[in-house]
């Protein structure tokens, strides 16, 4: 365990912060349309399979923070470099860099086709990206004080839109919430691991962990942004499945943005035109962290300035936009994503955590062995 | 973070005024005891000026001054008086014998010479090699006025002016403290002009008057000519458009900083001193909100935050809306903006930027003028263009009321300077709007976010008390909490001592 | 880095022009605010819309354009192909069909709005008794506006609970649901006026019948919750309690106002659906003559009995009328899907359930005031 993260106290962030890089990576793209993917099996269950994904959530994360806290200050490259030892180590680290650079760009390829199909149809791929690319570059080179920043704002800023969603209630029945759990379990499950790809943005702890100032407190904060994640994706599911009808909500696309056309006041109509914009606020925190994270990793890796990373990684993306080109292909990404991070986010940490646990057991009974000798 | 180039980080330690603990340089001359030898030096040293008086006082003593910088008064009637009343065969003697509290002696040149610019008398006596200098400077400095930049309804009305003396005499005036602590700088080279760091020992944190004290002493400049130049290089940012310390003219203002534990400075020469490290929002708190009662305080705090907003952000959604996203516009709203706009031939883009550059026109017109004139300019300015550009057809009338909403709004900002930035980044703003409608404002919001968020003030995080959040602190910055609840001072300068008193319960008054 | 960047800004800038997108500028688009599709002589489809222009000359008009093709969108270029402005659908209000239109099938046009997204989804859908090109066309002495008017008429009537809701949203809802078809006000031309008079009634997206206007406020009973609706009934002799007054006359009038109702909904046999229908309205009574003596509880209570009676009479006619025509416009089908665990209900197997559904139907009405004299 020689490769501990070593940080001054200025470089690091207050616990209370870490509930919003994690509520803040978690929502993203995936709350505009998830609804569908999800009611694609549990049907008019699809609430209980949110929760289902929520629960899961907090498991994987307590698992983490436990794997975590074994190594004191270190973040999952440290780890996985000290558990495998250097060479698979490091061949794992590279799986989680690719990790992150698909789930970036993918937030960005999504953010486009979301501009793109409501609002601007002629506007170009390349310069949606460059602009948003431009903006992340500028926060990342401000560094992570900046980047948790604009985590901050991004959910103080975006708290009004929860309001919003007492809006379609006036449309809404009660009737097509039951009869309750009338798909089996194995729907139920199969629709919460359709929310992988939404509900996915937790992973960052593993790498923001040594920043963190009181480590005790880690766990408490992190759990309370998963509740509140997940309180907010049961909200919007609970409203679009009341909202709409299920041949209606199978076809709707981006359902939470349909749900907000319905939206207007006295010196503004359709909403969603005004939502969608905004939604670049809302993946800001997701992009950036991401790209952080990939970069933690990298120095880990290999020896490279931020801002030479910075720019390959942001070239790479851009390059990367213009190769998905239409909805199927995202559509298709999406699916990989989500089929990946099941195993990455989910399953792994778990893993992770009890071979860490065998592994600490092991060592500890060495010492006692080479004590007694 | 500092200022790069070209105030190159030398180590002159100009801290120390009086230059005797310099080690001497060849160059330097040393006095001489003969008397025309003496005056012939000072003469060659000052250039000879025209105002350069030359004075015998039989039977050996020799006064040289410059004629516009000493004090006539003090000059008759303590100097020369004195000195022809009095029996004097030293140096010493001299100095015993002048009522004047700043008096020095010294037999090299420079010194000598820098004295005298500062308006010094030099007495020399022949056969002695020192000379003595009387500091009588006469001080020119308007008297005392309001405020004109800063003006405020209930509260002091008095403004500094351009003497430091004078300044740092109103700032004793409200801190009457052993604790103000008071260091002073000479700042350019050629121009050799005084600075006053002031603090108060016991609240403000010693990093910060550490950072600020190295900051001043690195700059090499050969000239400061005002306050606002001085801030502008000792900024963290210097490439942000976004001031980071405060200029006020007002003393209350700069007390109040200095109470809570941040940093002031004050330029002789400039009637403007600067206070830092000073917080994004405080930029927008008056004074005067801690005057009126509470309820009206907030209510007039949130009326200004809504107009920054309202400034920035109504003419580019106008334009987005107009350009691009016809959807959201209310339906009865369609047939006015509309029909106001059929005779208009620019795009909404071009139309507001027009008006925008015609606000800005006059308000720089009126700037320049005097103030009578130019305050005729934006009146008749106003009415006589706004109404004949909507008739003419250049411009839609719905329009030209947020123009005219947005520019009034911008001024109800307490600093003059984040005024003008408030009404700069708007057109950016706008010509994002007119090229990629919602997505350009938010593309340009982000950008000013993250940019804030980026920007430090004296290391204080510029953003505080939004982030990193301080909810007691937020509160109070963007509503103004009753007194018995603001019993902490703020923490943008991490002051030493955190409670301004110990916080009382609230009783209620029939109690 | 920092050398370069200037160059990196002076190659950004072309971009600006480069990324430019295209301008929708309110003054230079024909907005289209209603459109309506009838059934095309030539080719498939005809729709005529309502554009409003703004011009300099004439401070603003609306066009009424009528143009064949085989798709809306189609439509929407010869449309342009006739006007002076670039015709745009994002502050459409009304859609409009055509009877024979929408006894033919409805479903295309749904869906063609509700995938674009620069369509309303709060846009209101209806049916023009006839064709609506001659309704559209026709010279209105004081209507400028017809698209405006249209919308205005059925947006007042719809807020003010006179007439049923039929946004593309809830159209759109009720088509892709089970249990559940859709409805639509009638539209029609009333000499110089335009009128609501009726209520189309769809199975399977196809129009099959009409109910009254009169009826209308049966329908949101059974659907929904009143908040503040009015109503007239008529008591009929044989509904007057025998001694409400002494003189018995052939019928009563009675007016309400203030309304407000709750409705509870359950079914009791699944196999052959039965349902319990329980509604309770709260009104205040503003007319009613021959004159009454509300002041006497008693008199009340009888007068309450009569009109739950008659309201309850009314509310079966209804139902039973749509049940004749399979069309469940009252969500009927929802509450047994919901109801039922693994009903696996589709359309067709609702409609067949539907037919021989049952409902038993009460209503409580209390009278809670009547005006400032009684």
């Amino acid at each position: 365990m020689n490769n501990t993260i070593q940080l001054s106290p200025k470089d690091m962030i207050n616990a209370y912060l870490l509930f919003f890089v994690v509520h803040s990576t978690q929502i993203g793209v995936g709350v505009h349309g998830f609804q569908r993917i999800v009611y694609q099996d549990a049907k008019h269950d699809a609430w209980i399979s949110v929760l289902l994904a929520g629960l899961a959530t907090h498991i994987v994360a307590f698992c983490m923070i436990k794997t975590l806290e074994v190594y004191g200050s270190n973040d999952l490259y440290g780890i996985q470099q000290d558990v495998y030892g250097k060479w698979i180590g490091n061949f794992l680290n590279s799986i989680y860099i690719l990790y992150c650079f698909v789930a970036f760009f993918s937030v960005l390829r999504n953010y486009i086709e979301v501009i793109q199909a409501w609002i601007f149809p002629g506007i170009s791929t390349w310069f949606l990206s460059i602009t948003l690319l431009l903006i992340i570059i500028y926060a990342f080179t401000g560094g992570l004080r900046v980047m948790v920043g604009i985590s901050f704002f991004s959910v103080i800023l975006a708290i009004w839109v929860i309001p919003m969603l007492v809006f379609p209630l006036k449309f809404s029945t009660m009737d097509s919430l039951f009869p309750i759990l009338e798909v089996n379990i194995i729907s139920l499950l199969k629709g919460a691991h359709s929310m992988t790809f939404t509900i996915i943005g937790f992973e960052i702890l593993n790498i923001i962990y040594p920043f963190i100032k009181d480590k005790k407190k880690t766990s408490k904060y992190t759990h309370l942004a998963l509740l509140s994640t997940t309180f907010i994706y049961l909200s919007i599911m609970l409203v679009s499945i009341m909202y709409y009808t299920e041949g209606k909500l199978l076809k709707t696309v981006w359902a939470t943005l349909t749900l907000f056309s319905f939206i207007s006041f006295p010196f503004m109509e359709r909403f969603e035109f005004v939502a969608v914009c905004f939604w670049m606020l809302i993946i800001l925190p997701n992009l950036c962290l991401y790209l952080w994270a990939a970069y933690r990793g990298m120095i880990r890796l290999v020896k490279v300035s931020s801002t030479k990373f910075v720019w390959i990684f942001s070239t790479l993306a851009f390059f990367g936009t213009l190769m998905v080109q239409t909805r199927p292909q995202i559509n298709t990404m999406n699916t990989y994503l989500g089929k990946a991070a099941f195993y990455i986010v989910f399953v792994y940490p778990v893993l992770l955590y009890l071979i860490t646990m065998l592994k600490k057991k092991f060592t500890s009974q060495k010492e006692q062995n080479n004590e007694k000798i | 973070m500092k200022f790069p180039l070209p105030f190159s980080k030398s180590k002159h330690n100009k801290e120390k005024a009086p230059e005797e603990t310099a080690a001497p340089r060849k160059d330097i001359g040393m006095m001489t005891p003969l008397k025309m030898d003496f005056v012939q030096l000072i003469k060659d040293a000052t250039q000879d000026p025209s105002d350069l008086i030359v004075k015998d006082i039989p039977p050996n003593i020799t006064l040289i001054y410059i004629d516009n910088l000493v004090n006539d008064q003090v000059l008759t009637d303590h100097v020369i008086s004195n000195l022809q009343k009095k029996s004097v065969d030293t140096p010493d003697s001299i100095k015993a014998a002048l009522s004047i509290p700043e008096i020095n002696a010294s037999t090299r040149l420079d010194v000598i010479v820098k004295s005298i610019v500062t308006g010094s008398v030099l007495i020399h006596m022949e056969g002695h090699s020192q000379v003595i200098m009387a500091n009588i400077p006469k001080l020119e400095s308007r008297s005392l006025s309001t405020p004109e930049n800063e003006s405020q309804v209930i509260g002091a009305q008095v403004g500094f002016n351009e003497s430091l003396s004078t300044n740092i005499s109103l700032i004793r005036r409200y801190i009457v403290s052993p604790d103000l602590c008071n260091e002073k700088f000479i700042v350019g080279r050629r121009t050799n002009i005084s600075v006053a760091l002031l603090y108060i020992n016991g609240i403000a944190n010693e990093q910060m008057v550490n950072t600020l004290r190295q900051r001043i002493t690195d700059l090499d400049v050969d000239s400061l000519l005002d306050s606002a130049v001085l801030s502008e290089m000792i900024d963290d940012n210097s490439m942000s458009a976004f001031p980071q310390m405060l200029l006020t003219e007002r003393p209350d203002r700069f007390c109040d900083g200095l109470i809570n534990g941040k940093l002031g400075i004050v330029v002789d020469g400039s009637s403007m001193a600067i206070v830092c490290p000073q917080s994004f929002i405080e930029f927008f708190q008056s004074r005067e909100d801690q005057n009126l009662r509470w309820q009206i305080a907030t209510f007039s705090r949130l009326l200004r935050f809504t107009a920054i907003l309202l400034s920035v952000f109504l003419t580019p959604i106008y334009v987005g809306a107009l350009t691009f996203h016809y959807e959201v516009i209310p339906q009865a709203f369609l047939v006015p903006l509309s029909e106001s706009r059929a005779l208009v031939p620019f795009p909404p883009v071009f139309e507001a930027l027009l008006l925008e550059f015609i606000i800005e026109l006059l308000r720089e017109a009126g700037a320049r003028l005097p103030t009578k004139i130019g305050q005729t300019i934006g009146i008749v300015g106003g009415i006589v263009i706004g109404t004949a550009a909507v008739q003419a057809g250049i411009t839609s009338n719905i329009l030209l009321i947020f123009v005219a909403l947005s520019a009034l709004a911008s001024f109800t900002t307490p600093s003059y300077m984040m005024g003008n930035v408030i009404r700069l980044i708007r057109f950016p703003i706008i010509i994002l709007a007119g090229f990629w409608g919602f997505y350009g404002i938010m593309l340009a919001f982000c950008f000013i976010l993250i940019h804030l968020l980026r920007q430090t003030s004296l290391g204080a995080p510029y953003l505080s008390p939004f982030y990193p959040p301080r909810l007691k602190g937020l509160a109070n910055s963007i509503i103004r909490l009753p007194y018995p609840l603001t019993s902490k001072r703020p923490e943008v300068a991490r002051p030493v001592d955190k409670e301004k008193y110990k916080p009382e319960p609230i009783k209620p008054e029939n109690s | 880095m920092k050398k370069y960047r200037f160059y990196f800004i002076i190659l950004f800038l072309p971009s600006l022009l480069i990324g430019c997108v295209e301008t929708n500028i309110l003054d230079r688009v024909g907005l289209v605010t209603l459109v309506g599709y009838d059934v095309g002589k030539e080719e498939r489809m005809a729709t005529t819309s309502a554009v409003r222009e703004v011009n300099p000359e004439f401070q603003s008009n609306v066009e009424v354009v009528t143009t064949e093709n085989s798709t809306s969108k189609g439509n929407r270029v010869k449309t342009n192909r006739k006007l002076s402005k670039k015709v745009v659908v994002g502050q459409m209000r009304v859609v409009l069909f055509g009877e024979e239109l929408a006894k033919d099938d409805i479903h295309r046009y749904i869906d063609a709005h509700l995938e674009n997204p620069t369509v309303s989804n709060s846009l209101y859908m209806a049916v023009a008794e006839g064709e609506v090109a001659p309704l559209l066309e026709y010279e209105y002495q004081n209507i400028d506006d017809i698209g405006q008017h249209i919308f205005r008429l059925l947006e007042q009537n719809i807020e003010q609970e006179n007439m049923i809701s039929s946004t593309l949203h809830e159209v759109g809802r009720d088509l892709y649901s089970e249990g559940e078809d859709i409805f639509m006000p009638i539209i029609k031309r009333e000499e110089e006026l335009v009128e609501l008079s009726g209520i189309a009634i769809f199975k399977n997206g196809k129009m099959v019948s009409s109910l009254r206007p009169e009826d209308t406020f049966y329908v949101k009973l059974i659907g929904g919750n009143y908040k503040s609706g009015t109503f007239e009934t008529i008591l009929t002799k044989e509904e007057i309690p025998d001694d409400l007054m002494k003189n018995k006359p052939d019928e009563i009038p009675i007016a309400f106002d203030a309304l407000t109702s709750e409705k509870e909904l359950k079914l009791i046999n699944k196999n052959t659906p039965e349902f319990d229908l329980n509604i309770t309205i709260k009104t205040r009574l503003t007319e009613i003559y021959p004159d009454v003596n509300i002041g006497d509880p008693k008199t009340v209570k009888k007068l309450e009995e009569a009109i739950s009676k008659n309201l309850s009479r009314e509310i079966s006619r209804v139902i039973a009328y749509c049940q004749s025509v399979e069309s469940d416009i009252f969500a009927f089908g929802d509450k047994y899907r919901s109801s039922v665990r693994n009903s696996k209900l589709t359309k067709e197997k609702w409609h067949e359930l539907y037919k021989n559904m049952k409902v038993n139907v009460k209503v409580d009405l209390t009278i809670l005031r009547s005006g400032v004299f009684e």
